[in-house]
């Protein structure tokens, strides 16, 4: 007989620039879709996705229904609509883009946003775009650092093509899981 | 490429529907971020008859509800949103 698994419910909430791929992240790892055109996300919205993962702590297997915000990348709005968008977060995806390096410095914003509102969530981060290297506008260096002197861990992956986007969301559920 | 301007996406978004919550939704923050919170109390009022559940919008009714001064009301929109969301 196996043990009944804990059942955890968990709001995670996508933050980055406009552009950087948060829609297209959460399309490729919930439904493993791509679409190379840009449509730029207005209001809020819900995707969900269940997954069993094995607790960090002590390896108990745990059902994980997480519920994924993805919200407008729009600066100008940010402030405004922060309560809206973060209240009750347990866990923040930065999405940072390879290719711009303003995309990694502006994160700084969005987390002192996020921490007026759901105090000092787990972040991760995730440096979309992997398969654009050539186009690279920030070193390995330089995003080791920033994540490093921020206590965030981080990943890179590209929506793409897939490469990395399973692993950046369960990373930050485990990092969630893990208190 | 750049992303095209909020208020642009919104009033394409509304000519195509009317009733686009996710167009109607960010027009009510359109509204209160030029200084108008009251015009999107009424735009978000539209928004939650269309769909009582449109995440964070109870949130956002409390935000505005407090910019306009209306503590009550604030309140109201906060229970309503924990009820939402939980």
């Amino acid at each position: 007989m196996t043990a009944a698994s804990e059942i955890v419910k968990m709001k995670v909430c996508m933050a980055g620039e406009a552009m950087v791929g948060k829609t297209s992240l959460i399309r490729r790892y919930v439904l493993e879709e791509y679409d190379d055109r840009y449509t730029a996300t207005l209001g809020t919205k819900i995707t969900k996705k269940n997954l069993a993962v094995a607790h960090p702590q002590d390896g108990r297997r745990v059902e994980v229904n997480l519920i994924l915000w993805d919200i407008m990348g729009a600066p100008t709005l940010r402030d405004l609509l922060k309560e809206a968008y973060y209240h009750g977060a347990q866990g923040v995806l930065g999405v940072v883009d390879l290719t711009r390096e303003e995309t990694l410095r502006e994160l700084d914003a969005w987390s002192r946003s996020i921490r007026t509102v759901a105090g000092t969530v787990p972040t991760y981060v995730v440096v979309n775009k992997s398969d654009l290297e050539a186009k690279a506008r920030m070193d390995r260096e330089t995003v080791d650092r920033f994540c490093r002197d921020r206590g965030y861990p981080w990943s890179y992956a590209s929506a793409k093509t897939g490469a990395g986007v399973e692993e950046a969301f369960e990373g930050l559920v485990r990092q969630v899981l893990s208190g | 490429m750049r992303r095209p301007e909020t208020s642009l996406l919104v009033n394409e978004a509304l000519k195509k529907d009317a009733n686009d919550v996710d167009a109607l939704f960010v027009l009510a923050a359109l509204r209160a971020q030029d200084g108008h919170p009251e015009e999107g109390l009424s735009i978000l009022d539209r928004v939650l008859g269309i769909d009582p559940d449109y995440p964070g919008a109870w949130f956002f009714k409390e935000k505005l509800h407090r910019m306009c001064g209306e503590t009550r009301q604030a309140q109201m929109a906060r229970e309503q949103g924990e009820a939402t969301e939980a």
